[in-house]
């Protein structure tokens, strides 16, 4: 009994168990690595890795939101639209004539943002009751609706702190972008592992019958995701404008497509319920790695979001695969 | 004999809404319902209202695509390619852009009943698929995103009128007595409503779900085509832009007209009305000099209140 525990343990945690598609994933990516530097050995110069990483981690972080709302067997595709209004509130901020706010102020400004935005996607979903897909397809088009009126001019930002926060680096060559992703992710990973709130995540995303029979309250578990979701997006969009020092209504535009690529490449089941955030550390490298390393092998810029709606299709196919395959094992 | 009378109420509320809706545009701006105006909406109500015809079995049998759009943006340029840089013939170039539409709903339908695959998020990857490759043709072959098709037949064709109707206006009273009859009158039409209300039940009666599903999918690309040549006709250009700013409009009209997620539930004629209430909105708002900026504001305002408006009904009617 306790050996069995201890297993099941040692499988949660470890990502080369056989119903990972890490292994899988890291193959891919070594792959990618090669050929891209076959192309252009640029792209394993020491100033393009820090690029990459820097600017991956931004899609990092919002994944890690979106993954929440993902196992309860929802979805969020509004999450570039919070990303553009959270991004230009802060910017705005620092353009208000003389009035000097303070750098915290702000980050709790584009925080609030995003998680106010979640809870209103969260109200019409759980509480309304709409498809999560077509309620975030309408908050989509109305907070970009939002940031375009607002944004319509560039909104530069000259406060050298808030524009180090995203470009700076520690030891000289680790972004700080790249702590914050650590950070979250460590966090979220231990929220959804060792706590109530995650187990009722997964819980609601494998069986809503059984979650409701064990007395989880489903709507405010859902709701929450949603609230996290908008979170992330909300740090996004407070790292993307830190990181060009300005602030416009497109930021964010198409992101929904990589957001979800991420996290269905990164093995979450868009059945719900299944999947963690191993996966996600690599699928974000490797989304993060393909705008870069196909700019640097000079295919048009056209064509950066076909790979990213490719690969979107590619990882839902696999997944939908894997669902089927466990349902024939099921019977 | 209840039912019936409920159902009746239901059309009756989106009639007088649209009624409502017409007096009070008119009452604050005379000029919403001067004769120019309202030929103008009319015509540009039929690509809304032809793409949402085509959505609506579609719908009904529990599908999705999202990505017509973007689908049209590819067509329209695709069209304009072969016209003007290559010298084909129009009637072929119209036909081969139709079939181009065809052969991505057929894929889309394919990918999504072979796989199982949730319709609007492989809808949602082919939709930036369509939209790089419509940049990337327009791109390559002028330079430019948007190219001009100017052609007598098709100018002809979007500014004669006939009886004082515009036009292209047929093509949407054509198709929409060709669904109303397919959807109401004929065996097809059942299984449609059949699927949609029980994809389970459906198969164990043996109505092959996938295959019809498929042709539903083909059918909504074929419209999709029919779509992109109107844009065609209407605009004079091939945009590969334009077409993603549909979406949304189509789907609140689509939804308002009474379709359910949950499949099985809508009508034709009900679409119709929903694509009219849909049109006089955004038309009206933009007889009032509303800011384009709002105008997407209010288009996922209105799909977020239609969809929670009939929610609301439903969990009530659940709960009598």
């Amino acid at each position: 009994m306790n050996d069995q525990k201890r297993n099941d343990f040692l499988n949660a945690i470890n990502p080369f168990n056989k119903n990972s598609m890490t292994p899988t994933l890291l193959i891919v990516y070594a792959l990618m690595i090669l050929i891209f530097s076959l192309i252009n050995p640029l792209f394993i110069s020491l100033a393009n890795i820090k690029s990459i990483v820097a600017n991956l981690t931004i899609s990092g972080i919002m994944a890690v939101g979106l993954t929440t709302v993902i196992l309860t067997g929802n979805f969020d595709i509004s999450v570039g639209s919070i990303l553009g209004v959270s991004a230009i509130v802060c910017a705005k901020l620092y353009n208000i004539g003389d009035t000097y706010i303070p750098l915290p102020v702000v980050i709790l400004a584009g925080i609030a943002v995003g998680a106010a935005i979640g809870a209103i996607n969260g109200f019409l979903v759980t509480v309304v009751g709409i498809n999560s897909i077509i309620t975030t397809l309408g908050t989509l088009a109305v907070f970009r609706g939002l940031a375009y009126l607002y944004g319509t001019e560039t909104a530069q930002i000259y406060y050298k702190p808030y524009v180090f926060m995203g470009r700076g680096y520690v030891f000289k060559h680790v972004p700080l972008t790249l702590i914050y992703f650590i950070v979250i992710l460590v966090l979220m990973y231990v929220v959804l592992r060792f706590t109530k709130f995650g187990r009722n995540v997964y819980q609601v995303g494998a069986n809503l019958q059984a979650a409701r029979l064990a007395g989880v309250s489903i709507k405010k578990t859902t709701f929450y995701t949603f609230i996290i979701s908008g979170i992330t997006a909300g740090i996004g969009g407070i790292l993307l404008s830190s990181q060009l020092s300005f602030a416009q209504g497109v930021f964010g535009l198409g992101y929904e497509f990589k957001i979800l690529a991420i996290c269905v490449l990164g093995g979450i089941s868009l059945a719900g319920g299944r999947g963690t955030l191993v996966g996600i550390i690599v699928a974000t490298f490797i989304l993060g790695s393909i705008s870069n390393g196909l700019a640097l092998s000079k295919v048009p810029i056209e064509w950066r979001d076909a790979f990213e709606g490719i690969i979107l299709i590619i990882a839902i196919m696999v997944d939908s695969i894997r669902i089927s395959r466990r349902a024939l094992l099921r019977a | 004999m209840k039912k019936k009378s409920f159902k009746i109420t239901d059309t009756y509320i989106l009639l007088i809404i649209l009624v409502v809706l017409v007096a009070f545009f008119s009452l604050v701006n005379r000029q919403f319902i001067a004769y120019n105006n309202i030929s103008t909406m009319l015509k540009n109500m039929v690509l809304t209202g032809v793409l949402a015809l085509g959505l609506t079995p579609l719908m009904i049998a529990r599908g999705l695509d999202i990505s017509f759009g973007n689908s049209i943006s590819l067509t329209s340029v695709i069209m304009a390619v072969l016209y003007t840089v290559f010298g084909l013939n129009l009637w072929l170039t119209l036909l081969i852009g139709i079939l181009v539409a065809a052969l991505i709903g057929f894929i889309n339908g394919l990918l999504i009943e072979k796989f199982n695959l949730i319709p609007i998020i492989l809808t949602l990857g082919t939709m930036a698929i369509l939209q790089a490759l419509a940049l990337v043709t327009a791109n390559t072959f002028t330079q430019t995103y948007s190219i001009l098709m100017l052609t007598d037949q098709l100018y002809y064709f979007s500014t004669r009128t006939f009886l004082k109707i515009p036009l292209p206006l047929y093509v949407l009273i054509v198709l929409i007595f060709i669904f109303w009859f397919v959807l109401t009158k004929t065996k097809f039409g059942r299984t449609i409503y059949l699927i949609g209300a029980n994809p389970k039940v459906a198969y164990l009666c043996g109505v092959k779900v996938k295959k019809v599903k498929i042709l539903l999918y083909i059918f909504m690309g074929f419209i999709t085509g029919i779509g992109g040549v109107l844009s065609v006709a209407l605009t004079g250009v091939g945009a590969s832009y334009q077409g993603a700013k549909l979406v949304l409009p189509t789907l609140s009209a689509v939804l308002l007209g009474g379709i359910s997620l949950m499949g099985g539930s809508g009508s034709a004629l009900g679409t119709l009305i929903g694509v009219l209430i849909v049109t006089v909105i955004f038309n009206g708002l933009s007889v009032l000099n509303v800011p384009s900026y709002y105008i997407q504001l209010f288009q996922g305002i209105a799909l977020i209140l239609i969809v929670a408006a009939y929610e609301i009904r439903n969990k009530k009617i659940q709960i009598i």
